[in-house]
């Protein structure tokens, strides 16, 4: 039967054994080959245990000879075992081979197997501990040994032979069960998961791990996780009882988490599918009554917090679908407790012994009769739910939780009173008795001791939320203030959000102004889900909404308190004074809301049953107003009126108010300014009051109520309010000037009263703005700097409230877009030629960027900032990269503002966009783009007054395009348009002189004549400006003569430098062209006054002076002027002519002080010329001249 | 639960610090923060010493006003005021997308849990816009509707949407507008679910609780921070407590806390069980409008980071245990 090769290897083996037959190793390996050869052959029965048999002989032979050979042993205790069977032997056998090699798995394991089959327990945990104390190698031993022990349930010694055996077996995942369950039973309940978890990622379809570790995480409290392996267990075993169970209280725990939290919605989703578990986990075993007691359990958390939705439809509510919707929810809480209530049945039924059972029932049979609104008041001595709950209290009745059980449910106040002593007896400390008691307290009347029995259950436990419900309650007896009956409230509401709480926490606040709070508004909407068949709750509802302006939600509300106030049967209270309050809170949010006609409605309801109060005449007079019913409205502010000397002081100043309002609204400004001399004086007193006759006074040019206005006293109004009338006072300074000298507004008179206003309250950023709009809106040249320079940006917080006036952004943003020099932070581009500092659109760049991002929807900002970008990139010559962003931020607005085509304000912004997206095509040479937005501007509104800019946008566009018909058409609509801004005419007269558009006539001057007479102390300036224009366009044509004379005039309207520089320059050009010494002469006298105007040092001046002074041979002149040329030059950017002069000064042998020349003298005149080369090789002049003073 | 100051540095940007971020860790890295700035650049952060990993990256031609980063860690996006948004690749700055919008129509941004897509929030246009991030084409636009029962818009800007945010398991999308509603998505379905009001005014941060993806915690200029059952629209909680706006909220990776960074110069750290601020760092001398929590992940790292940035122009590192 044996192969060929092994029949060789078979010989060889025999041979060895033979040569040395006292070597037990010879025995043992042929032994093993034949017991090896026999396995394999396995199917052939006889002739492999004859094989084996051979094989035992040599074992045993070789045992002899070597005893301590243990795999020699391990096989004879195989054979025994398996071949001959004699277990006794066979146990011998391993037991020697266990005991020689403590390593020795296999015959460990078939040692402990036979013990194991035998049910000798305890020899085989002696087998296994004497090997694992043997060697700590032995895994097999410690694997054994724990498995063991925790059959035996000898937890905390399985521990560690499970931990050592793990060592050995990482992967093993029935260690890690067997760990992970030894952990759960000593309460290392974060091990347990651990361990668990280790043996679900070894193998995911561990159902008994995932179902212990499912059950830890629900007694730690992790619901969400343990939801998470029921959910993963049911998957592998959809019918598995113990993981619906587990899924079903897991889903149960995590609802009540979130009802703690007032996730109403949230909580309901979950119990509806835990329901679901619990059925199915029912359904599948019947007679478990922890089951149906969960079920019982489920229904209860449903019935207390199934939320209640508001059916969100039109206007105004439909009271049948209200009415129905409220019965369905009724229905649906009911329904579910009277599941409860059979599910507790059942689970009584199956385990009677269980006194919390009885409890439940009670419980659920309690609120039946709460949903069903059953009276208290039958005859019967014991009501139900007390009935059960004593059933529980006779077979525990040490349980002081079902005492205070039964205080709660017992429906007279002694046995209240006496179950709650009771359960105190049995402990001192239980806050939940000592709570109840306080209500009871409360209740009765006794608010000493209801105190006193709350402050121990406040103290006991203070995340309790009932005593520190019923300490706000103390408000009522004025023991606290309103504020802190909030507070407290509150934190009752945080801890538990009952909707008794939430419904008094929001009469709280609105008691003690907190109305406004994201609490209360959660809280109220809570409430409302859980209680909506209490008026007082949508009620409440609709002021939180009303006061978050939220009118239509507010309207919404009230009509559901009334609906409930007319159907409800058992009120407490008056209920025709809470329709009345109700009905006026109604047709306040209407009237807020806009809709005035059912405001009157509402208004004239009341009226007809006689109960129009104060309050409601003010609301009805104003819908009456909105509605244009003017003669009823003042009838009702009449009969208001006569009321008002009845009233609170702040009520009767609110309604003083609304009617001076709305007599002005109706019969204008004389009438009310006789109403208001009639007045008593204490009446003007209110600060509302005070700034309506300061109003109306700026209004009136004669005055009539000026004598009112020192009766104000100054001390009694806020500080805000003065400055606010100190505003209001400015605008009447503008408003008087008008009637005189029939003007625009007198802007001037407005900023000077503004200035001392200021001066007096420094901080006031009101009158900051209100100053800052008047300087944009004045004629000045420099205003928009000043304004700019008045307007204080906020650093950090948001803005104030903007009172129409311009904020501080949009001061800067305009300052920095109105900025008429061309100046530039960067010096590389120009000179700052610009007085003012302040005046850079790159420093107002951050801030409106800023502002921007604070405000991303705020379109003037976007639109600030676009202009201020233009700005800069005229500065730096429309670099491209600006001009694609500009264009893409510029067509963005633009097509954002074609959403907002209403407004005038809109409408001059796209123009202005409009023309700004022309003129960065022009820069970047699309010219029928160029076009097409000119074109587009002029469509917006044709009459506009800024459309001679899109004309003359059009006269440029054809300039550069050389289209000379169409810019002489454009040219002729400029004239025709005509515009009050005087650099329009500016613009349009270069390119009337640019392209010879009209020969000899003056109209551009006159126009420009006729635009500046009205803009008063800036009309030198632009005077000055048409003069250097006209000189520039005599330049053009050579003729320098008019140009001087242009200059001169120039000169004379305005000295600034820049026109002194050019004057001096022209007069030089004259002088070198015409040899006139007078010219040098005047030269010399507006270089002169340029560098004494200038207020730093001006490149050129210096160098044209050191020239004209040369000419006149005055050397010492030439030298000191030459030399201050050198630093009216930034470093990096002294031209080489500078140098090249510099050598000149250095040539110049050393006379007067040294301390002038310095500069010239610190190098050799060759120096000066290298370095003259150097920047500019180009120039022969310096080459010949190095050449000359390197051969001198 | 506490916040221990590390590390700040001072002029980390020139200008304004706007937005944060933090770039998950990668094999070979750490996890890095992101800021970018009014400055006109985007930068990043070694934690924990916050030392500036690589040159700025410029490219941007106004203020960055968002920085997203990929749930790999490769990737990241920033959006400026000009309206584009430049995806990068982090390890190199190297460009590889460039996504045109409107200016106006681009505010914040995020990837969504697994990367597929970049939802960008903005504009008057009232849209979120979803891009899908291997194609970087665009594959939907969510119009905002508008709450019932709303006043007609006469404006056209009062659906300014400000603010974006995921689900934790990439289901639903929120966004936030200057009105103060949140518009609740069902990506899959592509389709409107609800409103969820209680703020009167903008939201400009938000995000869902990383342990429930029910739970939204949003910020608003009203000063209060809203905790929302996202399905069940209810308002299930409020916490006050900043004196001025709230521009930035972001949850912890435990879901145990949130941070917010705010106006008023403060980064509050609130306890989530009982609603109430356990601790405000004032180390910042301007407004925050940024705070973020590190993502967990990376080797050997276990502790928490919070990095919060301002408009003072620094950043700060806090140890969050």
């Amino acid at each position: 039967m044996l192969q060929l090769g092994d029949q060789y290897l078979l010989r060889q083996l025999q041979e060895t054994l033979d040569s040395d037959p006292d070597n037990p190793s010879h025995h043992y390996n042929l032994g093993l080959y034949l017991w090896e050869s026999s396995e394999a052959m396995g199917d052939c029965v006889g002739q492999s245990a004859q094989l084996k048999e051979r094989a035992a002989e040599h074992f045993m032979a070789s045992a002899k000879l070597n005893p301590s050979n243990g795999a020699a042993f391990r096989f004879l205790g195989h054979y025994y075992s398996r071949v001959s069977v004699d277990a006794q032997r066979s146990a011998k056998c391993y037991q020697r081979a266990v005991t020689l090699d403590p390593f020795d798995s296999e015959a460990g394991e078939a040692l402990c197997d036979m013990l194991d089959g035998d049910g000798k327990e305890s020899l085989e945990i002696a087998v296994c501990k004497e090997a694992s104390e043997k060697s700590p190698r032995a895994f097999w031993a410690f694997q054994r040994l724990g498995y063991l022990q925790v059959h035996q349930r000898k937890w905390s010694e399985a521990v560690p032979s499970l931990q050592h055996a793990i060592r050995g077996f990482p992967t093993c995942t029935d260690l890690w069960e067997a760990l992970g369950l030894a952990y759960h039973r000593l309460g290392m309940f974060t091990a347990a998961i651990k361990s668990y978890g280790r043996a679900i990622e070894l193998d995911n379809s561990r159902i008994f791990a995932l179902l212990e570790s499912g059950y830890i995480q629900l007694m730690l409290g992790s619901f969400r996780k343990g939801v998470e392996q029921f959910r993963c267990a049911l998957e592998l075993a959809p019918c598995n009882l113990s993981a619906h169970f587990g899924l079903a209280s897991g889903l149960l725990g995590w609802s009540k988490d979130c009802i703690k939290s007032g996730a109403f919605v949230w909580a309901a989703d979950l119990l509806r599918e835990a329901s679901e578990a619990a059925k199915t986990s029912t359904s599948l075993s019947g007679n478990l009554y922890s089951a149906w007691k969960l079920q019982g359990d489920i229904q209860i958390a449903y019935t207390s917090c199934f939320p209640w939705e508001s059916e969100r439809s039109g206007y105004d509510i439909d009271e049948e679908l209200f009415k129905s919707s409220i019965t369905n929810w009724k229905n649906t809480c009911h329904s579910a407790a009277k599941n409860a209530k059979l599910s507790y049945q059942r689970a009584l039924h199956l385990a009677p012994w269980h006194a919390n059972i009885y409890a439940d029932i009670a419980i659920s049979v309690d609120l039946i009769d709460f949903l069903e609104d059953r009276n208290k008041d039958s005859q019967e001595a014991w009501q139900l739910p007390e009935r059960m709950a004593l059933g529980g209290l006779l077979l525990e009745g040490v349980n002081k939780e079902f005492w205070v059980l039964l205080g709660s449910l017992a429906s007279t106040n002694a046995l209240k009173q006496h179950a709650l002593i009771r359960g105190l007896e049995l402990d001192l400390s239980l806050s939940e008795a000592w709570a109840f008691l306080g209500k009871l307290y409360r209740n009765l009347g006794e608010k000493q001791l209801a105190n006193q029995a709350f402050d121990h259950a406040r103290s006991i436990d203070p995340s309790l939320a009932l005593p520190w419900a019923g300490m706000s309650a103390n408000y009522q007896d004025g023991l606290c203030s309103a504020n802190e009956a909030y507070e407290s409230c509150l934190w009752a509401v945080q801890i538990l959000p009952l909707a008794e709480f939430q419904v008094g926490l929001a009469a709280l606040a609105v008691l003690s102004g907190q109305v406004q709070s994201p609490q209360v508004l959660g809280a109220i909407g809570q409430a409302v889900q859980r209680a909506p068949y209490s008026p007082e709750s949508h009620n409440l509802h609709g002021l939180v909404c009303e006061s978050r302006k939220d009118y239509q939600s507010a309207i919404m509300a009230y009509q559901r308190a009334r609906c409930l106030l007319k159907i409800i049967s058992n009120f407490k209270g008056d209920i025709k004074s809470c329709l009345v309050d109700v009905s006026v809170n109604l047709a306040r949010s209407l009237c807020k809301a806009g809709r005035a006609l059912d405001a009157v409605h509402e208004c004239e309801n009341l009226n007809e049953e006689g109960l129009l109060d104060a309050k409601s005449l003010q609301i009805y007079a104003v819908a009456l107003w909105k509605l244009g019913q003017y003669n009823l409205a003042l009838t009702m502010a009449r009969k208001l009126a006569e009321d008002v000397s009845t009233m609170k002081h702040t009520s009767a100043a609110a309604a003083l108010g609304l009617i001076c309002t709305l007599t002005y609204n109706i019969c204008g400004f004389n009438s009310v300014v006789t109403m208001i001399r009639k007045f008593p004086s204490e009446c003007l007193r209110s600060s509302r009051m005070s700034l309506i006759v300061c109003a109306l006074n700026a209004l009136d040019r004669k005055n009539q109520l000026h004598s009112l206005l020192p009766s104000i006293p100054q001390t009694v109004v806020s500080h805000g309010m003065i400055i606010e009338m100190h505003s209001i006072t400015a605008i009447g300074k503008m408003l008087q000037i008008t009637g005189e000298s029939n003007q625009a507004l007198a802007v001037e008179k407005g900023v000077n009263y503004l200035r001392k206003a200021l001066h007096m309250y420094p901080n006031s950023t009101l009158i900051r703005s209100h100053l800052g709009s008047l300087l944009l809106s004045s004629d000045d040249l420099m205003a928009p700097a000043k304004a700019a320079r008045c307007a204080v940006v906020p650093t950090g917080h948001p803005c104030p409230i903007n009172k129409g006036f311009r904020l501080p952004y949009e001061i800067h943003g305009a300052a920095a877009a109105a900025c008429h020099s061309f100046c530039s932070a960067i010096p590389k581009f120009s000179f700052p030629t610009c007085n003012d500092e302040l005046m850079h659109g790159a420093r107002s760049l951050p801030l409106l960027q800023r502002r921007l991002h604070q405000e991303p929807w705020n379109q003037n900002a976007r639109y600030l900032l676009i202009l201020s970008i233009l700005q800069k990139a005229r500065e730096e010559k429309f670099p491209h990269q600006l001009c694609i962003i500009l264009k893409h931020l510029i067509l963005d607005a633009i097509s954002r503002e074609k959403f907002l085509r209403e407004n005038k304000l809109s409408h001059s912004r796209s123009i202005i966009l409009l023309l700004c997206a022309s003129e960065i095509s022009l820069q970047t040479g699309d010219f029928p783009g160029c076009i097409r937005y000119a074109t587009d501007a002029l469509n917006v509104l044709p009459t506009h007054s800024d459309l001679f800019f899109a004309h003359l946008q059009l006269c440029r566009a054809y300039a550069v395009q050389e289209d000379y018909s169409n810019l002489r058409n454009q040219y002729t609509n400029c004239l025709q348009i005509k515009t009050n801004h005087p650099i329009g005419w500016l613009l349009l007269k270069y390119l009337e002189s640019r392209y010879s558009l009209q020969n000899n006539s003056d109209i551009i001057e006159e126009n420009f004549r006729t635009c500046i007479a009205s803009k008063g102390i800036s009309a030198n300036c632009w005077i000055a400006n048409f003069e250097l224009v006209s000189a520039q366009c005599y330049m053009w044509h050579q003729d320098y003569f008019r140009a001087e004379q242009a200059l001169t005039r120039a000169c004379a309207a305005n000295t600034d430098s820049c026109l002194l520089l050019c004057h001096g320059a022209i007069c030089m050009e004259l002088a070198r062209q015409q040899g006139g010494p007078q010219f040098v002469s005047r030269s010399i006298s507006s270089l002169t006054k340029a560098q004494n105007n200038s207020p730093t040092l001006l490149p050129i001046v210096s160098l044209l002076l050191a020239q004209a002074e040369a000419s006149f041979g005055a050397k010492a002149k030439w030298e000191k002027h030459l030399s201050l040329e050198w630093f009216a030059w930034p470093a990096e950017m002294r031209p080489a002519e500078l140098y090249f002069q510099m050598h000149l000064l250095a040539k110049q042998p050393s006379t007067g002080s040294t301390q002038d020349r310095c500069i010239a003298y610190t190098q050799s005149s060759e120096r000066w010329i290298q370095r003259a080369i150097h920047l500019n090789p180009s120039c022969l002049r310096y080459w010949r001249t190095l050449e000359m003073a390197v051969a001198s | 639960m506490k916040l221990a100051g590390l590390k700040s540095v001072e002029n980390a940007h020139d200008e304004s610090i706007w937005a944060a971020a933090w770039v998950p860790a990668t094999d070979e890295r750490p996890a890095l923060l992101l800021t970018g700035s009014l400055d006109e650049t985007v930068r990043m952060w070694r934690p924990d010493e916050l030392a500036p990993v690589g040159s700025p990256c410029k490219g941007h031609a106004l203020g960055v006003v968002s920085v997203a980063a990929h749930p790999s860690g490769a990737v990241a996006a920033s959006s400026s005021i000009d309206g584009f948004i430049r995806v990068f690749d982090v390890d190199s700055y190297a460009s590889i997308a460039t996504l045109e919008a409107s200016p106006s129509e681009v505010w914040s941004m995020q990837f969504d849990p697994k990367g597929t897509i970049l939802a960008v929030a903005g504009g008057g246009g009232s849209t979120v816009k979803l891009w899908d991030t291997s194609t970087w084409q665009l594959v939907a636009s969510f119009p905002v509707p508008r709450p019932d029962g709303a006043p007609p818009d006469k404006t056209g800007s009062s659906k300014f949407v400000l603010s974006v945010a995921w689900s934790p398991d990439g289901k639903r999308l929120a966004c936030g507008s200057i009105d103060g509603t949140i518009a609740v998505f069902d990506v899959a379905r592509a389709k409107f679910l609800h409103h969820l009001e209680g703020h009167n005014m903008p939201v400009r941060s938000m995000v869902f609780s990383p342990v429930d993806p029910r739970v939204l915690f949003t910020a608003s200029d009203d000063t209060n921070i809203h905790m929302y059952d996202a399905e069940g629209k209810s308002l299930v909680g409020a916490m006050s407590g900043h004196s001025s706006w709230v521009l930035s909220v972001d949850a912890s990776p435990d879901g145990t806390a949130i941070a917010t960074g705010s106006s008023d110069r403060t980064v509050k750290l609130w306890d989530l069980s009982t609603r109430s601020a356990v601790q405000t760092m004032k180390n910042h001398s301007d407004q925050v409008w940024g705070v973020a929590f590190r993502p967990p992940g990376g080797s050997g790292v276990r502790v928490g980071r919070l990095a919060s940035v301002s408009e003072d122009r620094s950043i700060s590192l806090y140890d969050y245990s």
